[in-house]
């Protein structure tokens, strides 16, 4: 299993993931089993590159990831259409979130 | 206290951003800043071809100072062109945009490319070329959108082709 620190950057999944808050992010095979609904979910996306979004439905069996943010304007799977599974690095296991200011 | 030891990591070694990307949906638009970048960047080479004539290849301050100067605005204007044309094509373009015009992802790939060649050179053809290239671009994307477009000279210290929206 490969884990991978990141940083969130942008809007999409505010007020639940804010800008400066860190991920760790655990790769193929989950310690907690399949993806499942609400799992937030890292996956490259070709033209949007590296991305985090909520796991809104399973589509093809599982092989296929229907990804939403929080926001009306957030760019997911309403833009990029379903995410292969191909393309999922991973899920996030741990989210370090910041101090309220 | 686990934020601020991150933070502190990340500082040390730079940890990977990952998008939670919004857009914001205003369908605001518009290659006329990747033009002027183009325009610009053959404005530089002009002005420094004429600085080397003026000032011989002379190592004065002046000579320096000029060079620097439009070297850097030459830099800055290429680099511009390629953004605004990433920002477009990232968030604008839709698949069905290329199953209508399947030269775009060729084209923006070729105004990647004149792009950094501006950058590296001081070739008047080169910037010429980029010029073109992003004409060609605003042409699909005024297209796209649903405008007519016309074909103008640039009002400025270099008087070259525009392709602007008919509104």
């Amino acid at each position: 299993m490969i884990l991978r620190l990141l940083r969130i950057r942008g809007h999409s999944l505010f007020p639940d993931f804010r800008e400066g808050d860190y991920v760790l992010v655990a790769g193929f095979p989950f310690p907690s089993g399949k993806i499942r609904v609400g799992d937030k979910v890292v996956f490259r996306q070709p033209r949007y590159g590296l991305l985090i979004k909520r796991v809104h439905q399973l589509l093809e069996n599982g092989h296929a990831l229907d990804v939403r943010g929080t926001q009306i304007d957030s760019t997911d799977s309403r833009n990029f259409g379903p995410v292969p599974l191909s393309q999922v690095l991973g899920k996030v296991i741990w989210h370090i979130r910041q101090k309220d200011t | 206290m686990f934020h601020k030891l991150t933070q502190k990591l990340d500082q040390s070694f730079q940890i990977d951003p990952v998008d939670a990307h919004c857009d914001i949906p205003c369908g605001i638009y518009d290659p006329h800043h990747a033009l002027i970048g183009a325009l610009t960047v053959i404005r530089m080479v002009d002005l420094i071809n004429d600085v080397v004539k003026t000032h011989g290849e002379g190592s004065t301050a002046e000579f320096i100072n000029s060079m620097a100067r439009y070297i850097a605005v030459k830099e800055e204007h290429a680099e511009l062109t390629k953004h605004e044309i990433r920002v477009i094509y990232g968030d604008f373009i839709k698949d069905a945009h290329i199953e209508k015009y399947p030269q775009l992802p060729g084209l923006v790939h070729k105004i990647m490319q004149l792009g950094s060649k501006a950058r590296q050179t001081v070739n008047r053809e080169t910037a010429l070329d980029l010029l073109a290239a992003v004409n060609e671009f605003a042409e699909i994307f005024w297209a796209i959108k649903g405008f007519e477009t016309k074909v103008v000279k640039s009002p400025f210290p270099v008087s070259e082709d525009m392709v602007l929206p008919i509104l």
